[in-house]
């Protein structure tokens, strides 16, 4: 594919290049989608050379043998004495998922650092094609369970926008204060993976108590812990009651006050604050260059956020604080998440106060970008989702994603040059990247 | 002179002899010098078993009577070194295949004159020997391969090294003629400002051959640089630093007691140079610059046990005296023996890969000899100090004397005892990273890229004989101890016992103890417990076996990745690269990083292709450098006037000096 003649960001540029073609560009091969960031859009552009039909089908057939592992991020050959390629990973310890990084180094200190995907593939959006959308959000909830509610709502969004549907007002809610819990969820999974990284046991197993309580406060409002099920077209599968909203109100500020004491442990521990403070920071400049999003975005100083961006039902009526960082280190996107717990769980209180009493009126979607296409665009907890779903006859045409991870993996490459060995499980979890969200 | 003075004689001409044959044959030459390894080896332990040995004996120039002859502390010496000889010559038969005879010649000789300074009976003789050990090394080490400039820059090296040695060893005898009137071996024991001149001299002249620190570019370089042939290089840092021990030893077994001062320095240049010697060598990744800082470390260790023996004789502590003396003897054995084996597995190693780059050989040498394998396995072992070969033990008693610096009364003497033990046992731990090196990378590994070796007996048999000597004296090292007592007792100038006694129901004999009520340790126990856990484990095995395959060979695990991709296996500079970065203030470390492609948009983190390269520096040898840069300004000038090219200048010059002598002859008399 030649070179567009205008600009997309690197991510984006790089995720065509890759031969996971479907991901982005649809079959008509007609267009693009970037971030506009000064702008503060997302912005579909014409691609310069369509992919043709016979791609399409060499690409599907490359996947259904099982794809040779693709690169995630940008990487250079490097040279030198004693330089060598250290394989870490598809399965080793230390790595959560099925993933592999080439670590370039000459010894401790991380050169260059690779991350492969695509041992993880699944084929779940490929196989999306003639599915109805109960079907396909089954699915989809299943693609990353951490994140089921964020990806779920964000495909609803892109096939009720493409379908042209209204949606009552209720469902929107149901759909933020799911998705609101599992921020919370995510970021104190964040926050214990990294405390059991620093070996710090106790604020670790604390961590992991927290964020189970909350799984099970989702299990008890939605039915099932990780909300599979809870959000699918008509409804969600049980209604909050206002008792069951006052007891979820009571739960949570409990755990509001328990996750403020234990942020408060975590900044007496001198020794956990130096692990992370200043490993693996990503600059500004390339993080807008390399399109990141999220908490990764927000820690450099880009005040960014999906939920902001045009808010809708219920976001328009909520007070939502946008936290930011200037830092860029693993603290810094650390202290985001931190905040980003406070300003959840004050966004649930909210909604939970001023839960709508019916229905509410039906919310017109967003205008489909093309007929029989639409968009989807949420804040997940790791960073801007966004969704591009093409309908047909009722049944769905494409689906494809643009990740958090997708966006971020090239940034944590780039932090990790120059770093040590022992900074890789630091870095790699204050990003939040999932091999999930990338291995479709 | 009975039979084994005729034997020791014999030994000593046939170096000599074997430098003439080899001019002719070179193999022939080399196993000419075997024989007379093995017959100075055979005088050497009766020497030590049955008493001094009187060689041949004459006049010299001077008057005064010059001998051959063996006493107990030349006659360790002596052993160690035919020891490494016996095994070193016969290596040499297979390894030198080169056409010209140089290297058979100058190896010859190099024997010869070490030979011939350590069974001098006059320190006219050893002065001769000395310089012709220099000369003769000068001429192995210019028969290396590689670059011609790098070569002879790297021999000119050792030959100012080795001179400045000379020059003060001259020093230190001319001191002792002055004191004593004779060349003979009479002992100085005035104590005053000659004693400290001898001493000081003499300790720079031989710190100097040993190569520690801050010499250690006279050790290392030349043998690294200039990749000399393996069996000199076994030779030079073997028993060439061998020879400097030696020549300490014997100096200062002519000098009465010494005072505090002597034993604390000569226990910090040692300490400093364990330290150095072990760092550097876990940062090497040639497999003779590698041994060769190991050398350093090991020569270290025998100075701290000196340094030790001379504080506890300053303080009057026997017990300790004699038993760190044992410790510097044992030690000085123990390296000597396991250093010949790395340096003839390095050969091997080349012989088969083509290379001296332990990156590049990468495990390379595959399907290689078992015996030599398991030689060079001993040899590390025991160079890390692995229960129960030599080196365990060497470095066992080096600590143990260590640990009883607590016995010395001034807090000065035991605050530096505590610090040269805490870099001593850094050091002990450093230098298996560097035996692991040298080990897996350079032998034991195999990753795909591997080549097959030429299988070579003449190669590995000596390998795997110096192998099992090592493991013999860690395992016998109680009884090598009562064999080493008569060197003791001629060193130390006292009835020296062996520090062995009985522990439990060990038998008496069987331990080896430090002091009368201090550390206790039974090498031969350790193979004992370990076989009857073996058995006992074999047993277990045997008895349990099932019927069909026991055994299954699968590929290696990597994570899931298919294995031993090209590049992906781990090299030995990555192995020692945590050092080199977390030692970065000592080892001046630094990456030099060059953009081979396009530069990337400006202030973004965007990667290019590039090449990268991680630098140690020795800050001695940049001062050595400065050295030379700054004699070289002033010899520019002062070439302007002082040496004009005017031969009448130089008879003026002549003139003035005789005048000077006579002036002060005649002031004398």
């Amino acid at each position: 594919m030649s070179g567009p003649a205008w600009t997309v960001t690197p991510a984006e540029r790089y995720e065509l290049s890759a031969e996971h073609a479907l991901a982005y560009v649809p079959p008509d091969g007609a267009f693009a989608l970037y971030n506009d960031y000064a702008q503060r859009r997302s912005v579909l552009v014409p691609t310069p050379s369509p992919v043709r039909p016979e791609d399409v089908v060499a690409t599907w057939r490359d996947q259904l043998v099982g794809p040779p592992p693709r690169r995630l991020a940008p990487q250079e050959t490097v040279e030198g004495y004693g330089t060598f390629t250290f394989p870490y990973g598809p399965v080793s310890m230390g790595v959560p998922e099925s993933g592999r990084f080439d670590v370039i180094t000459y010894g401790e200190r991380i050169l260059e650092l690779g991350p492969l995907g695509g041992y993880k593939s699944r084929h779940v959006l490929n196989a999306l094609a003639g599915a109805t959308i109960e079907d396909a959000a089954l699915r989809i909830e299943r693609l990353a369970g951490n994140v089921s509610a964020s990806h779920v709502a964000a495909f609803l969004a892109a096939a009720e926008s493409a379908r042209g549907e209204s949606v009552p007002r209720s469902e929107l809610w149901v759909r933020a204060l799911a998705q609101e819990l599992q921020r919370v969820y995510n970021h104190v999974h964040v926050l214990a993976r990294i405390a059991e990284a620093a070996s710090q046991n106790v604020g670790s197993a604390q961590s992991h108590a927290l964020a189970e309580e909350i799984l099970r406060l989702q299990g008890r409002a939605f039915g099932h812990r990780w909300l599979f099920g809870a959000l699918l077209p008509g409804g969600p599968a049980r209604h909050l009651d206002p008792p069951d909203r006052k007891a979820l109100d009571r739960e949570l500020q409990r755990c509001a006050r328990e996750f403020d004491a234990l942020w408060e442990l975590f900044l007496d521990s001198r020794t956990f604050i130096d692990r992370i403070q200043s490993t693996c920071p990503v600059d500004r400049a390339s993080a807008v260059h390399w399109g990141g999003v999220g908490p990764t975005l927000r820690a450099c100083g880009v005040r960014w956020d999906d939920r902001l961006r045009v808010p809708g039902p219920p976001y328009n009526d909520l007070f939502l604080a946008l936290p930011e960082e200037r830092d860029g280190d693993a603290l810094a996107r650390l202290l985001v998440r931190v905040q980003e717990v406070r300003a959840s769980f004050l966004l649930i209180e909210q909604m939970l106060d001023r839960w709508p009493p019916g229905p509410g009126s039906p919310e017109p979607a967003s205008s489909p970008v093309l007929p029989g296409r639409g968009l989807g665009r949420v804040e997940a907890p790791s960073g801007d989702l966004v969704y591009d779903v093409s309908v047909a006859n009722g049944k769905l045409a494409s689906v494809s994603a643009r990740t958090p991870s997708q966006a971020n993996w090239p940034l944590f490459a780039l932090g990790m040059r120059n770093a040590v060995f022992t900074d890789f499980h630091f870095a790699l979890e204050s990003f939040g990247l999932l091999f999930a969200e990338t291995d479709r | 002179m009975d039979g084994w003075g005729v034997l020791l004689t014999l030994s000593v001409a046939l170096f000599f002899g074997s430098a003439v044959v080899a001019a002719a044959r070179p193999k022939l030459g080399y196993a000419t010098s075997a024989v007379a390894s093995a017959l100075l080896l055979a005088a050497s332990v009766e020497a030590l078993v049955g008493g001094p040995i009187q060689g041949a004996a004459w006049s010299g120039p001077l008057g005064d009577p010059e001998s051959l002859a063996l006493n107990g502390l030349s006659a360790f010496f002596a052993l160690a070194a035919s020891l490494v000889w016996v095994a070193t010559a016969v290596y040499s038969v297979t390894y030198d295949e080169r056409r010209s005879p140089w290297l058979a010649v100058c190896f010859s000789l190099t024997l010869g004159a070490i030979a011939l300074l350590v069974a001098s009976s006059s320190l006219l003789l050893f002065l001769i020997g000395w310089e012709t050990m220099t000369i003769a090394s000068y001429g192995m080490i210019l028969q290396a391969t590689g670059r011609r400039g790098r070569v002879f820059s790297a021999a000119f090296v050792f030959l100012v090294f080795g001179e400045a040695s000379t020059l003060f060893v001259i020093l230190a005898v001319a001191g002792l003629r002055v004191g004593t009137g004779t060349f003979a071996e009479v002992p100085y024991v005035a104590a005053g400002g000659l004693s400290t001149l001898v001493f000081v001299a003499a300790l720079l002249g031989f710190a100097l051959k040993m190569g520690v620190a801050p010499f250690h570019m006279s050790e290392w370089l030349p043998i690294a640089h200039s990749s000399a042939p393996s069996n000199a290089s076994a030779v030079l840092s073997s028993t060439l630093t061998l020879a400097g021990a030696y020549g300490l030893f014997r100096v200062l077994s002519l000098l009465g007691a010494p005072p505090l001062w002597w034993g604390a320095v000569t226990l910090g240049i040692g300490a400093v140079s364990v330290l150095l010697g072990a760092l550097f060598a876990a940062v090497s990744e040639h497999t003779k610059g590698l041994p060769a800082y190991s050398t350093i470390e090991n020569n270290g260790l025998i100075l701290v046990a000196l340094g030790i023996a001379l504080l506890a004789r300053a303080e009057g502590l026997e017990t300790l005296y004699v038993f760190a003396l044992f410790a510097a003897f044992f030690q000085a054995l123990a390296h000597a023996v396991a250093k010949t084996a790395l340096f003839l597995a390095a050969g091997w190693a080349e012989h088969a890969t083509g290379t001296f780059d332990l990156t590049s050989i990468a495990g390379g040498v595959k399907d290689g000899d078992r015996g030599a394998l398991l030689g060079t396995l001993s040899a590390t072992l025991s160079l890390s100090a692995a229960p129960p070969l030599a080196g365990f033990v060497a470095e066992w008693m080096v600590l143990e004397s260590l640990f009883q610096s607590y016995q010395f009364v001034p807090a000065w003497v035991q605050f530096l005892g505590l610090v040269a033990g805490a870099a001593v046992a850094l050091g002990a731990g450093l230098i298996v990273i560097a035996m692991v090196k040298f080990l897996g990378f350079g032998l034991l590994w195999n990753p795909s890229a591997a080549r097959p070796a030429r299988r070579s007996r003449g190669l590995s048999v000596p390998i795997a004989a110096v192998g099992a000597v090592v493991l013999g004296l860690g395992v016998g090292a109680p009884w090598v101890l009562r064999f080493l007592a008569p060197a003791v007792s001629s060193f130390a100038g006292v009835p020296a016992i062996a520090p062995v006694g009985s522990l439990l129901s060990v038998p008496n004999g069987w331990s080896i103890l430090s002091g009368s009520p201090f550390g206790i340790l039974s090498p031969p126990m350790v193979p004992i417990t370990i076989g009857i856990g073996a058995c006992v484990a074999a047993g277990y095995y045997l008895l349990g076996r099932r019927p069909g395959p026991s055994v299954r060979r699968s590929p290696v695990w990597m994570a899931g990745s298919p294995p031993g991709r090209p590049g992906e296996v781990y090299t030995s500079f990555g192995y020692g690269t945590g050092l080199r970065l977390m030692m970065a203030t000592i080892l001046g470390t630094r990456e030099i990083r060059s953009s081979a492609g396009a530069v990337s948009e400006a202030g973004l983190a965007t990667p290019v292709p590039y090449s990268v390269d991680l630098e140690v520096l020795d800050v001695f040898k940049l001062f050595y450098d400065d050295l030379v840069r700054g004699g070289e300004a002033v010899a520019a000038a002062l070439k302007g006037w002082v040496m004009t090219g005017h031969l009448g200048r130089y008879l003026a010059y002549i003139l003035i000096v005789v005048l000077a002598v006579v002036i002060y002859v005649a002031a004398a008399t």
